[in-house]
């Protein structure tokens, strides 16, 4: 591995996926995900099993702390039913979803709270979502989309998301 | 047994005893199978050495077996001179004069040395000792006057040496835990030096003695056995390393110094080309799905709370009586009967009409007689009216008896 590969590695896993000009070079071991509008380029580092995120599960030790984790992760799983349209292909790029889409399903998920705290609540994890990268948005536009580290869950994990996603209304 | 007594032992100085007695054991085992003796424990190679000390100390005369003892004075008496008997049985001791009554003995100095390499040895797992040996043989090939022969054995022996070598870590890496491995492989394995060194004496073998090729590609072939021993122990090692994060490769106790003995800089050092990921969170499918079916739970089933049950508690239910049939087939039974006590069954029946009205009627009787509350039953007797024209065509004989009135006539 070359200088340069070693530096983009650090930065990739030291500051997590991020955008760069299509046209621009990418270290060995990257993958490349291509924006839908071919506009930039997104490189996530191609991890191996042993070296992946979840390995901290395996070993019982705390991950990052994620605040309100339960509902965060409902509003990922309402987030990749809405915007995951082809759930037999493949979970990148997927498509935008309307904020109220979302909304609704989320609610469909969630127990009967009222509606200002739901949204509080929804809001509040798709800002979180989309500060670690694993959505994208548009606070203009109300457009949700899936960022690029949805990119890193594998073949097997995919397979019980889709799981998940079949259970789902809609 | 420990005696030469005085404190207790720290755990790594039992730890240093351990690997001194495994190596003597190792080497002395066959001697002191023989003769009964197998060192036990570094209690009695301390012996051993006091006894070889003493006969260092005592000069020219030799010693006795009582000076010795005596000499030995801390040691228990008994147990130096067994250890006595046995250094003189592997002639590590013997008679100054060989004659049968003769009492002074005299040491050799090559078990003294030997004791001495293998306490060095089981320190330095043997390593230095073969840098050393390693050295002597490249002089030796480089002497001018040496012969092929010379060659010839030096390079024999160290393919040997290599070959023991790199059996010994190849059955481990191959076949033990890998605690073991670790265990042994620190006195084994190590550094290319040793093949570097190796290679060096063959280099200067094979250039003097071209027709020793056979010999030096004995040599190559334990050498690279030797290499290919160390990959695949190292490759154990690590692998296990790498599946259970362990830190065991090393003792407790040298990560426990470590971590005190070092300043912030050493410390600090350790993570020196470590990148770490961005604190990201991270959602497994698992964590999402789980999340999902909670809040659906929580969402969908919701239990009224309790509600007080002060006053307002309903009413009890009135008891309600057992549907029962008591009442018709009592009225049925006083029709039949009229004001008689008894009446044939085949006349019930006939005068039913058709079978399935008197199917009915026989229902009813059988159930007259087993109401536990109505006084009536059917008796039943040995003669059957048979008619082939009627609807049944025959019919037993018997009757339904009011059973009050039945008890009366008795």
């Amino acid at each position: 591995m070359s200088d340069d590969d070693a530096l983009w590695w650090a930065r990739l896993r030291s500051g997590g996926p991020r955008p760069v000009s299509p046209d621009s070079a990418y270290p060995a071991g990257v993958r490349r995900l291509v924006e839908p509008d071919a506009g930039a380029v997104w490189l996530v580092p191609d991890l191996p099993d042993g070296a992946r995120p979840d390995v901290l599960d395996e070993l019982g030790l705390p991950g990052a702390h994620v605040d309100q984790r339960g509902d965060t992760a409902r509003v990922l799983a309402a987030c990749l039913r809405c915007c995951w349209t082809e759930p037999s292909g493949p979970v990148w790029p997927g498509v935008g979803a309307q904020l109220d889409d979302v909304a609704t399903a989320f609610r469909s998920i969630t127990d009967n709270r009222d509606e200002r705290a739901l949204h509080a609540a929804l809001l509040g994890a798709v800002r979180r979502l989309a500060g670690s990268g694993w959505l994208i948005f548009d606070e203009d536009q109300r457009v949700v989309r899936l960022g690029p580290r949805v990119a890193m869950w594998n073949a097997a994990e995919l397979s019980s998301l889709r799981e998940l996603w079949r259970s789902m209304p809609r | 047994m420990r005696v030469t007594g005085g404190t207790e032992p720290t755990l790594d100085q039992l730890a240093g005893d351990a690997a001194v007695v495994r190596l003597y054991r190792q080497v002395f085992a066959v001697l002191a199978r023989e003769s009964g003796a197998m060192i036990a424990d570094s209690g009695m190679l301390d012996v051993d050495e006091a006894i070889l000390d003493a006969f260092a100390d005592a000069g020219r005369e030799g010693l006795t077996l009582d000076q010795a003892v005596a000499a030995c004075r801390p040691l228990d008496a008994r147990l130096v001179t067994r250890r006595f008997e046995v250094l003189r049985e592997y002639g590590a001791i013997s008679k100054v004069v060989d004659r049968p009554n003769e009492r002074f003995h005299r040491a050799a100095f090559a078990p003294y040395v030997m004791l001495l390499f293998l306490r060095r040895m089981a320190e330095q797992g043997g390593q230095a000792e073969l840098h050393q040996l390693l050295t002597l043989e490249h002089v030796n090939v480089q002497e001018p006057d040496a012969t092929a022969e010379v060659g010839r054995t030096s390079v024999s022996r160290l393919s040997r040496i290599f070959r023991h070598l790199g059996n010994e870590l190849a059955i481990l890496a191959a076949g033990s835990t890998a605690e073991t491995l670790g265990d042994h492989a620190q006195l084994l394995w190590g550094n290319k030096s040793l093949i570097t060194q190796a290679e060096h004496v063959h280099a200067v073998v094979i250039e003097r003695w071209p027709q020793l090729h056979g010999e030096c590609a004995t040599l190559r072939l334990a050498l690279a056995a030797y290499g290919d021993a160390v990959e695949t122990a190292a490759g154990r090692l690590i692998e296990q390393a790498g599946t259970t994060r362990a830190l065991g490769l090393l003792p407790v106790e040298t990560w426990v110094s470590f971590a005190r003995g070092s300043d912030a800089d050493t410390l600090a050092g350790v993570l020196d080309g470590f990148v770490f990921d961005a604190p990201a969170p991270w959602f497994s499918p698992h964590q999402l799905t789980e999340a999902v079916e909670s809040g659906r739970q929580t969402g969908g089933a919701r239990q009224p709370p309790p509600r007080p049950e002060a006053g307002a508690a309903p009413p009890p239910e009135t008891t309600v009586a057992p549907a029962d049939d008591a009442d018709h087939l009592r009225d049925l039974a006083e029709r039949l009967l009229g004001d008689t006590t008894s009446v044939p069954v085949t006349e019930v029946l006939d005068d039913s009409g058709d079978w399935p009205a008197a199917r009915r009627v026989l229902a009813d009787l059988t159930a007259l007689h087993h109401h536990p509350d109505l006084p009536y039953e059917l008796v039943w007797s040995d003669g059957l009216r048979i008619d082939v024209t009627a609807s049944p065509s025959w019919t037993s004989h018997g009757s339904l008896v009011r059973v009050a009135d039945a008890e009366a006539e008795k």
